[in-house]
């Protein structure tokens, strides 16, 4: 089911397109890591602040707030431009390990960060004991290790 | 110049490096993990100074705290930058890309130290409000125009059959 959905990715005449079009995959994955750094910061100011550290001056429901849609919106990219190299390269990433691990990490980092993550960042700061530093913690090991794994895809498989 | 890549690529740490199988993916990964430690911080920094976003964020409060951190980031991307470059000097050295990297890296780098010794002295005058002294924004853009060159140039590495003609006409690899 999952394969023959890969299979049809792959024979898409988009993917071929990419394919054959020299400079489209170079500027797709260039555009990837340049929406990774605007998602990686997004991310990382409010997990610092989380973790009691960076810009403790600012109210932390506050910093979540303002940095809440620059996350968002810096996902939006990375699906934008992570799409279409899943789509060009569908059959290598159905065989590697690492795009599956991405992706569920992905998914459990979305789940993460709306049920769990937002709520502590939004709630009145002293209120939650140590449970922030935890939050602040998962989220970097999150989005580092489908980072991670995200360059593995490339070189190891 | 040439002479000096061609040295290292001698040395038998950096033939050690080359041929081992797990160098160059660990080095790599770490690269792209600490520059999104690096150019993360620092790209909220520079719309910061635009005013694209953190505004209630007094604007000297973004280097004490946060220029640590990316500064880390930046240590980490050097190291593993450097030994990328060591363990393949030959590989980079004909490498459009890899000197078009380095060359904005300097450039974001002037931009930088020119904006922190002049613009910057005058942060009290502007460091809760909201007017940014154009010199100010105008750093702040075009230190985030080169910073996401130098990510696109450093993708664009891997891409040896995609270099400039004129480049390939100087038969600099060769
Ligand atoms: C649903 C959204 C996403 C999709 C569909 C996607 C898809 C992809 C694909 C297909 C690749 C190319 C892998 C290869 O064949 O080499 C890639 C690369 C990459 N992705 Fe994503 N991605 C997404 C989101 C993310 C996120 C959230 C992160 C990090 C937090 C991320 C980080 C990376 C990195 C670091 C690379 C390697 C970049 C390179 O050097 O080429 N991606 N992505
Ligand atoms: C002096 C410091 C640095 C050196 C010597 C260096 C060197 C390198 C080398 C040798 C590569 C491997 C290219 C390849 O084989 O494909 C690379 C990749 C890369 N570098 Fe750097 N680098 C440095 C700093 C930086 C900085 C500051 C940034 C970003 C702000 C950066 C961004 C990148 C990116 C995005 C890649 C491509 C990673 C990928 O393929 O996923 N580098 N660099």
């Amino acid at each position: 089911m999952m394969q023959s959905f890969f299979e049809w990715m792959q024979g898409l005449p988009f993917s071929a397109w990419m394919l054959e079009e020299t400079w489209a995959s170079p500027i797709i994955q260039c555009a990837h890591l340049v929406a990774l750094v605007g998602f990686a910061g997004a991310v990382l100011v409010v997990d610092m602040r989380l973790l009691g550290r960076g810009l403790i001056k600012t109210p932390l429901n506050q910093l979540a707030r303002e940095l809440d849609r620059w996350m968002i919106w810096s996902f939006v990219a990375l699906f934008v431009t992570g799409a279409p190299q899943v789509l060009s390269t569908a059959l290598k990433q159905y065989y590697s390990p690492f795009f599956w691990w991405k992706m569920q990490i992905i998914v459990i980092g979305l789940l993460f960060n709306f049920t769990i993550r937002r709520r502590v960042a939004f709630a009145k700061e002293g209120t939650l004991g140590h449970w922030p530093k935890v939050v602040g913690f998962l989220s970097i090991g999150i989005w580092t290790s489908v980072s991670v794994y995200a360059r593995l895809i490339g070189l190891l498989s | 110049m040439r002479s000096l890549f061609e040295w290292v690529d001698a040395l038998p740490s950096s033939i050690a490096l080359r041929e081992s199988l797990n160098a160059y993916p660990t080095m790599l990964t770490i690269h792209v993990v600490s520059m999104c430690l690096f150019a993360g911080l620092i790209a909220y920094w520079d719309m910061r100074l635009v005013g694209l976003t953190l505004k209630k964020v007094p604007v000297s409060n973004i280097p004490t705290r946060l220029f640590p951190w990316a500064l880390t980031g930046y240590g980490i991307n050097l190291i593993t930058g450097g030994l990328l470059l060591y363990s393949q000097p030959m590989r980079y050295y004909g490498n459009f890309y890899f000197w078009a990297k380095m060359a904005l890296m300097l450039v974001a780098g002037i931009n930088m130290f020119w904006f922190h010794y002049a613009t910057y002295k005058s942060v009290q005058a502007w460091d809760q409000g909201r007017e940014i002294p154009l010199n100010a924004r105008l750093a702040g853009v075009v230190s985030l125009v080169l910073w996401a060159a130098v990510v696109v140039t450093g993708r664009m590495m891997a891409y040896s059959g995609l270099m400039p003609g004129w480049w390939n006409n100087l038969n600099i690899g060769a």
